[in-house]
Formats: structure tokens, sequence, C-alpha cells
């Protein structure tokens, strides 16, 4: 008998765990299950859900929907305003968004908003419905730099309006951090995979391998008729903290560390004893994989205490119950080896003279990512000294036919659902700036 | 945008918009409601009925049942005509008709005596409105003569439409009530007296609950209360049964029926176009969410008729109809057996107390394993352990067995097979799940 039913039921803690590294921890709602839960939906008079949605994906609606048995019209309502309706109903951080602004948590709970958004956009995909129906592309060519959520967003945005778009990516596959960061547990390759086929179905070309600066220049892009450029490269550089023997064997980065569990999924070597140093999602999402692709001690090192981790608190507790452990008020002060391979890695009291010695054969830095450096790429381009693009009025900058949207946006939060309305705005500036006649 | 079929339809010569009118009641009782309505997308309002004088309202007048945590399963009122002055609500209703000429916008009418029916339909079609609605069917009247008393009566109905046609010339639709057992026979004296078009159903008498310590039932109006109208979910299949028997009335051929009684969703809407209303109306789901309703309405089933293929409204209207048969014309040779998907069981044993205890003793129980087995040669294939089960596609219909009858022909003993002489393709239903 499965435990299908037994939502956020999670098993007593064992050496191996039981769930596997591509498996989706949370179940999906049955149809019953979904109408049930929006029934507990106050239907509110002007939601604060929706306000509390940065994307505007505009749940009082959706679920509205669902309460009157409108499942398609949901879906609609879902795809015309948030194009990654499916990944963001998985990886939202609705505690902090839609779910924090609940009405119903004056009851008891909050409505499961991201649930009921992932079964709406599963049961889109089960009944083929098509919500969204592009016109004919008839209008000015539009590039963008990258195939992250800002980018895909952007790029259906402006698909919806009849302009056809061509997105250059340079890994050899789309979707950005969707597909080399987030573990699948918290989000299935599938999804990601079906998300960007949605895209591409609005007429969207994606050329990937294609590193702009590298295989393609700016001026080529221009050269080939491209009316409007996007800058929607992401931060794509760990940071480091400068600890004596950070050069040693074993030593990585988060970014590094995720995108060689994704891709290589069979032959990565999650190491033995895991030191993570981090306290948000990127660290725990460290922490989960090393862990579900069997390492064997997994600790993370944060220097603040639990209730100051920026880390989503739901994932937190998950992490914890993956028998993960954690060490707070604590950084790194040394990395010690053995022939240029790690072995121990010491910490100290941030707020105290304790110390800390563990056995560790990889050491994962997780505190943070930058963008690269877009000045060579971008002549011109105003930046700021950690390599964010300047961002004026709606993601325009100084350069008339440059935009910027998503994490490398000076101004942005970096989420997923910000970058899908960074994208949507950078696109409007976009249609006004061509509909303007490119002025 | 997903593609949606054109929802607009004829309603006796007028094109509306869509088929979603309120129904005549306070959901539609003042310019600023209809007008919110029709703002939201509605395509016309069925205003609140006059009298010529204002009846006396009392407090409170509701009541809404609850079934578990479900509030609404239906909603008592006890509320009479409209409680604002008459020429106020003229003046309300022409200015209505002014600022929305394309959507319908149609007065009903409750009159006291054939003058003052006729009166009063004179003094509506002076503003320009659409069509009126004759109420012969609010149950809960204080005078003599009026509502549903009416339309129990052939002969006041003859008199009544009578005398609202000498009024007005516009199209005369009678509001008809269920508290009766054969509605075909007023309805049709209607339309002989020169109504054009039928509109159903009106609330229907009842109690929907008692109150415990003042010994009546609900609402407790000063320690007493009375029987009145019950409206919305509840009362759906009723309204839907009503709509079915006028639509297959040889004597009703061709005469438009708007639809009305407890529709909340397109999927209810479509439910009495389906069985032949060209239109819909509602008040209590208007109630207790909101004009807002009508969104989800116009987008949920015109999504549906374009998937399904229907290039007009009128296309779907009836089609249900050649599908409701005499239940001696129900094919009764085979059962269909339900399979149980052991992967989604979670072992309640709500399948097995229902068959035990409400069918054919057909569910053997393992206590251990805490796992249901249909027996195959008891089961009758009524299927209520599927609806009892509370996991979605737990249950599904599966095997289907044919009947074989010995030599003794019908009656005799039988034996259920899969591959009988008499095997036929089956069509199988779904239930309600979406
Ligand atoms: C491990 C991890 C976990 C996260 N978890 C969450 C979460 O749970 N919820 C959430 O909301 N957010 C989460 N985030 C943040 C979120 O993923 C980002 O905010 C979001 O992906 C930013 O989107 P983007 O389009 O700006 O950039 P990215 O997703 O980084 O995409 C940028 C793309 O541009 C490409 N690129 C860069 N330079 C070039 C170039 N010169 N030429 C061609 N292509 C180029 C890159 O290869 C990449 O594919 C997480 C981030 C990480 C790293
Ligand atoms: C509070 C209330 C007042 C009503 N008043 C009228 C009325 O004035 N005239 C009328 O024809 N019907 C009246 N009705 C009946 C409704 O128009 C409608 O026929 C009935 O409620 C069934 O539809 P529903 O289930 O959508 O509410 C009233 C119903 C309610 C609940
Ligand atoms: S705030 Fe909560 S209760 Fe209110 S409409 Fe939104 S999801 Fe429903
Ligand atoms: S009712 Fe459904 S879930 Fe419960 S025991 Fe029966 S088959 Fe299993
Ligand atoms: S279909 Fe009816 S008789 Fe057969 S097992 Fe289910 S409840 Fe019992």
């Amino acid at each position: 008998m499965s435990n299908s039913n037994n939502v956020g039921i999670k098993e007593g803690i064992s050496l191996k765990p039981s769930q596997g590294y591509l498996e989706e921890t949370v179940p999906p709602f049955t149809p019953f299950l979904a109408i049930e839960e929006a029934s507990r939906c106050l239907l509110c008079y002007n939601p604060l859900c929706s306000e509390g949605c940065p994307a505007d994906t505009n749940p009082g609606d959706f679920i509205r929907a669902i309460r009157f048995r409108n499942l398609k019209g949901a879906a609609e309502i879902i795809r015309s305003n948030n194009i990654l309706g499916g990944v963001c109903a998985r990886i939202c951080p609705y505690e902090k968004t839609c779910e924090a602004a609940c009405a119903r948590s004056g009851i008891d709970k909050p409505i499961q908003i991201g649930r009921l958004q992932r079964f709406i956009t599963d049961y889109e995909k089960t009944t083929n419905f098509q919500a969204l129906d592009p016109p004919k592309a008839t209008k000015e060519k539009v590039a963008m730099i990258g195939s992250g959520p800002a980018s895909l967003s952007a790029a259906a945005t402006l698909a919806m309006k009849g302009y056809p778009v061509t997105i250059f990516e340079e890994k050899e596959k789309a979707g950005g951090v969707l597909s080399y960061g987030i573990v699948p547990a918290r989000l299935p390759q599938y999804v990601v995979d079906e998300e960007i086929e949605y895209v591409t179905n609005l007429g969207v070309e994606i050329k990937l391998n294609t590193r702009v600066g590298r295989d393609i220049s700016l001026d080529e892009i221009r050269k080939q008729g491209y009316k409007a450029i996007l800058i929607g490269a992401g931060m794509q550089i760990s940071k480091t903290l400068d600890v004596p023997g950070k050069k040693l064997k074993g030593v990585t980065t988060a970014v590094e560390y995720l995108a060689k569990a994704r891709s290589k999924d069979a032959n990565f070597n999650a190491g033995k004893h895991v030191v993570v140093i981090g306290g948000g999602d990127v660290a725990l999402d460290c922490a989960t994989t090393a862990r579900l692709k069997d390492a064997e001690s997994v600790t993370v090192l944060y220097r603040r205490t639990r209730e100051e981790a920026p880390a989503n608190r739901q994932e937190l507790e998950y992490t914890e119950s993956l028998g993960i452990n954690f060490a707070f008020t604590l950084s790194p002060a040394v990395f010690e080896g053995e022939n240029g391979k790690l072995t121990v890695v010491r910490a100290n009291g941030t707020r105290s003279k304790s110390a800390m010695e563990l056995e560790a054969d990889t050491v994962v830095f997780a505190i943070g990512q930058q963008p690269e450096d877009f000045s060579k790429v971008i002549e011109g381009i105003g930046f700021d000294k950690n390599n964010f693009i300047t961002s004026l009025e709606n993601g325009t900058t100084n350069i008339p036919d440059i935009f910027v949207a998503g994490d490398i946006d000076q101004d942005s939060i970096k989420t997923v659902v910000n970058s899908v309305q960074g994208g949507k705005i950078a696109a409007q500036s976009i249609e006004e700036y061509l509909t303007k006649g490119g002025k | 945008m997903a593609k949606h079929a054109d929802l607009s339809i004829d309603f006796l010569g007028f094109k509306c918009e869509n088929p979603f009118f309120l129904s005549s009641s306070p959901v539609g009782s003042s310019y600023e409601m209809c007008a919110k309505f029709l703002d939201a997308g509605g395509g016309g309002v069925f205003y609140k009925t006059l009298t010529t004088t204002i009846p006396e309202e009392c407090s409170p007048r509701f009541d809404a049942p609850r079934k578990e945590a479900t509030p609404f399963i239906s909603f008592k009122n006890m509320e009479q005509t409209s409680d604002k002055p008459y020429q106020d609500n003229l003046d309300m209703m022409k200015k209505l008709k002014e600022d929305y000429p394309n959507k319908l916008i149609i007065g009903s009418i409750m009159g006291m005596d054939e003058d003052n029916w006729e009166q009063m339909a004179r003094d509506y079609t002076a503003l320009g409105l659409d069509m009126l609605e004759l109420n012969f069917s609010c149950p809960q009247m204080t005078y003599e003569g009026m509502g549903s008393d009416v339309g129990a009566s052939v002969e006041l109905i003859d008199k009544y439409v009578k005398a609202a046609r000498r009024g007005s010339h516009l199209p005369l639709i009678a509001k008809m009530t269920p508290n009766i057992e054969k509605m075909e026979i007023p309805a049709r004296a209607a339309i002989k007296a020169g109504a054009q078009a039928i509109s159903t159903i009106n609330t229907i008498k009842a109690i929907t609950g008692m109150d415990f310590d003042n010994f009546t039932c609900l609402p407790v109006v000063n320690g007493k209360s009375s029987i009145s109208g019950i409206s919305g979910k509840a009362t759906k299949p009723i309204a839907l049964r009503f709509i079915t028997n006028m639509a297959q009335d040889p004597e009703l051929q061709d005469i438009p029926l708007s639809g009305i009684g407890g529709i909340e969703t397109w999927e209810d809407a479509a439910e009495f176009l389906m069985v032949g209303a060209s239109n819909v109306q509602f008040t209590t789901s208007v109630m207790q969410y909101g004009y807002r309703i009508v969104e989800d309405m116009i987008s949920g089933l015109s999504i549906y008729l374009a998937e399904k293929g229907f290039d007009k409204l009128e296309d779907f209207v009836g089609i249900a109809l050649k599908n409701i048969i005499p239940a001696d014309d129900i094919v009764r040779d085979f059962k269909i057996q339900p399979k149980i998907d052991y992967d989604k069981c979670v072992g309640c044993g709500r399948c097995y107390i229902s068959c035990m205890d409400g069918a054919h003793q057909a569910i053997e129980w393992d206590e251990e394993e805490r796992k249901p087995t249909i027996l195959e040669d008891k089961c009758v294939g009524c299927q209520l352990c599927l609806l009892v089960c509370p996991v979605y596609d737990c249950i599904t219909p599966g095997k289907i067995l044919f009947k074989e009858e010995d030599q003794f022909g019908k009656g005799s003993n039988t034996e259920w097979k899969e591959d009988a002489v008499n095997k036929h393709d089956v069509i199988v239903g779904k239930y309600d799940r979406p």
C-alpha cells in the first residue's frame, strides 16, 4: 500500500535516505484534494495572496476558478501571467510570498497555493490543454542572452505579442539554474523541460552551446537584424572565502557541485564527508544533493544562527529530516589536507570561542554568487563593482537596444518568480521601445 | 489565450451575448447591482419582481443548512417582492436598459388582480425593456391569489397571462413553480394564453432545519417561523428534471426555456443547456459568492465548447434530450464490476462498509492487510463502492459481464459472462471526475 496520501509525513531518519535523488519530495494533489483545498479558500475580496505573488500569477483568481470547477480557465490564468507556472509551483518561496499573505492563516493555516498551482499545471499537461495560442511572429527580431527564467519569461511575453525571439545559451541545456542548480527532489528535470518546450512551442528559438562574447559577438547579433537584446545571464560565479587551503582538491563551489550532480547523474561523486558553507537555499540544495547522492556525513556550516538563516523553513526542516548536521555561528578557519587532498575542516565560532574540527573530503562554498563581467561583451554597459548590470527603469539600461532582467539586474530580488516578473517587465519595455521605432 | 467558443445565443429574438443571467431576486434589485453584474460579463438580468404595494419583510429571513463542513447546501428565504418604491424601480430599470442596450433586460411582474397585471405590464413596456417575466411562483407571498398559488392554477395563469398581454406587446416569459407534480400542464396553459417562453424553477416549499430551543423551524422570527422556499445547489436535480420534462413535452416543442435552480459553476449551467434551456439564471450562488462567478462560467463554458467543437451554442442546447429515455428503455443485460487500484487504496474500508450495509455484501475485508477484495460472483455492479471511495480514481469501472439466460429465457437462471453470446459495446460514464 503506498503512502501517496500521507502528505508531508516523512519517514524516520535512516543512514541512507529512503528517497532517491531524482524523486520529487512533495506528492501531487489529486483532483479531489485540489477541489477540497480550493474549498478551504475564503475566496477573499481583493485577495492578498494575489498581491503577494511577485509575478502576478493571480492565485486569488485561479483558486476561485478551481473552486468553480473551471480547471482549464485556471490554467489560462496561470500561464498568461507566469509562463513558468509549473516551476514556480514547486520552488517559489511561498512562505514569503503568496502563502504569507493568505487570509486563511487567520483561521488555521494558509491555502497550499503552490500545490494547487502545481495541480493545475499538471492538469493542463495531462489534458493536453493549450492555454496559450500565440499569434504569427511578424514583428522585429529580439535576441536574449541566457536561457534562465528571466529570458524564458521575457521571450514568452514577446512571442505572445508577435515578436520572433532567439535565445543564445552557452550551455548544452536550456533553463539556467533550473537545469543546473536546483535539486531534482524539489524540481524534477522533466518539469523544466516541459516548461521550456512550452516556450519553444510559442515560437521561441533557443540556440544552445552558443556563448555570447565567444561564439557570437554583440555586433554579430545586431548585424543579424536583432533590434533589441535582453541580458538574462544570471550569476555564474560562486563567491568563496579566503581560507587557507582553499586550493586543495575537494574544495569546490555550489554552482560547480550542483551542475555536476545534475548533468553527470551516474558517475558524480558526492564525497564521503561533505561540509557545506552557507545558510541559504543554495547551501541546502548542496547538502541535500550530497545526502541523496549517498554521502555518509553532511554538515552545513553557517556563520549566524538558525533563525537568521535566509533558507526556506520548510526546506530547512526537510534537510534536517534527511539527517544532515547543522553547525550554526561557525565559520571555516582553515582547510587541511594530505597529498593535496582535503582531509579536515577547522571552523571557529563567530560569536564565541568555540572551535570545531570536521573530517571532510569535500567542501562546498555556497555563500552567494555574482555575475560574470559583461563589460567586454557589451561595451559601455553600466555595471557595479560586483558585475551586476545597472538597470534604469523597467529593465532598460544606458544603451537603448540593451535590456536586462533576472539575477544579473542590480535591482532584482534573486528568485525565479522575481526573474519571471523581471522578464515580463523588460519585455514590456522592449515592446515599447520597438513600437516607438527603436528609439 | 486558449480557444474559446462564442457564447452568444438567441432568446425570443434577442441576441444575447451569453446565456448567463441574474434571476429575479435581491441580486438584481437596483441599478447599481445589475450594472455591476453586467460589467462583470453577465448576459442580462431579470430584475427583482415588483408589486405595486411594497410588502412587509421579516428579520431574519434566511437559512443556509450545511452538510458536514459545507455551507449553503440549499438556501431558504422568506422574502417577497421588491422593498423599494414602485416608481424608483421603474426608473432604475429604464436607466439600465438605456445604459446597457446590448444586454437583455427583463422586468418581473406580480399583479394582484387582472387590472393590476395589465397596468404593470403597460408601465414596464413604456420603459423600453426587452421582455417581461410573469412571476407565478413565489411560495411565500402573504397576499392571497399571488405567487405560487397562481402557478398551480391553470385558470389563474390563463387570466393573468391574458391581462399582461393586453398591457404589453413584449415577449412574455412565465416563471413557473416547482411546487407541483407536472409542470407541463400550467406551462401549456401559459403558452396557450399568450406567453412565449417558460422560466423555472422558483423556490421549493420546504423546511431546512429546526431550532432546538424554540421548537420551530429556521430561521426563527420572534419565536416562530414558516414553511417557505428553498433554492441553491440541492435544488438543481429537481430543476433539471422539470426543464427536461418540459423540453420533452410534445406540446411545448420549440418553446424557449430559461433554466434556474442551484447554478454555481459553468458545469451546472451547461447541464441546464444540455437538457434544453437556452439560457440560465441564478441567485443563491451570487448571494454566496458575488457576481464574479460569472467570469468562470463564461471562461469554463467557452473553453469546453471550443474543445468539443461546437460552433454555435444553439447546437449544444438540448443535446442530451435524446439520451434521457424512459426507465423501461434502459439496457439491463450487463453489469460493470468495479476494480480497485491497490496502489492508490489507503485501506480505509469505506467501500467494504457501504457494500456490506448498503449493497450486496460483495466485498471481503482483510483486516490484517486492510485490503478490500471484490467478490465477482456477488457483485451486482451498482458501483456504490466507487462513489463512496474517498480516493480519486481508486475504484473505477472494470470488467463488463453480460447476462446469459438458460433455455427458459428472461427471468430464468442467468449466468454472467465476459464473452456471452449477446456481448455488445458498452459506453461507460465518468461520474463527476474532472
Ligand atoms: C542552487 C540554487 C537554488 C535556488 N533555489 C531557488 C528556489 O528554490 N526558489 C527560487 O525562487 N529561486 C531559487 N534560486 C534562484 C534562482 O534560480 C535564480 O534567481 C534564477 O534562476 C535567475 O534567473 P536568471 O534567468 O536571471 O538566471 P539563470 O537561471 O542563472 O540563467 C542564466 C543563463 O544564462 C546563461 N549565460 C550566462 N552568460 C551567458 C553568455 N555570455 N552567453 C550565453 N549564455 C549565457 C547561463 O548559462 C544560464 O543558463 C536558486 C539558485 C540556485 C543557484
Ligand atoms: C432571497 C430570494 C429572493 C427571491 N425573490 C424572487 C423574486 O422576487 N421573484 C422571483 O421571480 N424569484 C425570486 N427568487 C427566486 C429566484 O429568482 C430563483 O428562481 C431561485 O432562487 C432558484 O435559483 P437559485 O438556486 O440560483 O437561487 C428569490 C430567491 C431568493 C433566494
Ligand atoms: S488570501 Fe488565502 S483565503 Fe484569501 S483568496 Fe487568497 S488563498 Fe484564498
Ligand atoms: S474505499 Fe477506496 S481507499 Fe478505502 S479501502 Fe476501499 S478501495 Fe481502499
Ligand atoms: S458495485 Fe455495488 S455490489 Fe459491487 S462491490 Fe461495489 S457496492 Fe458492492
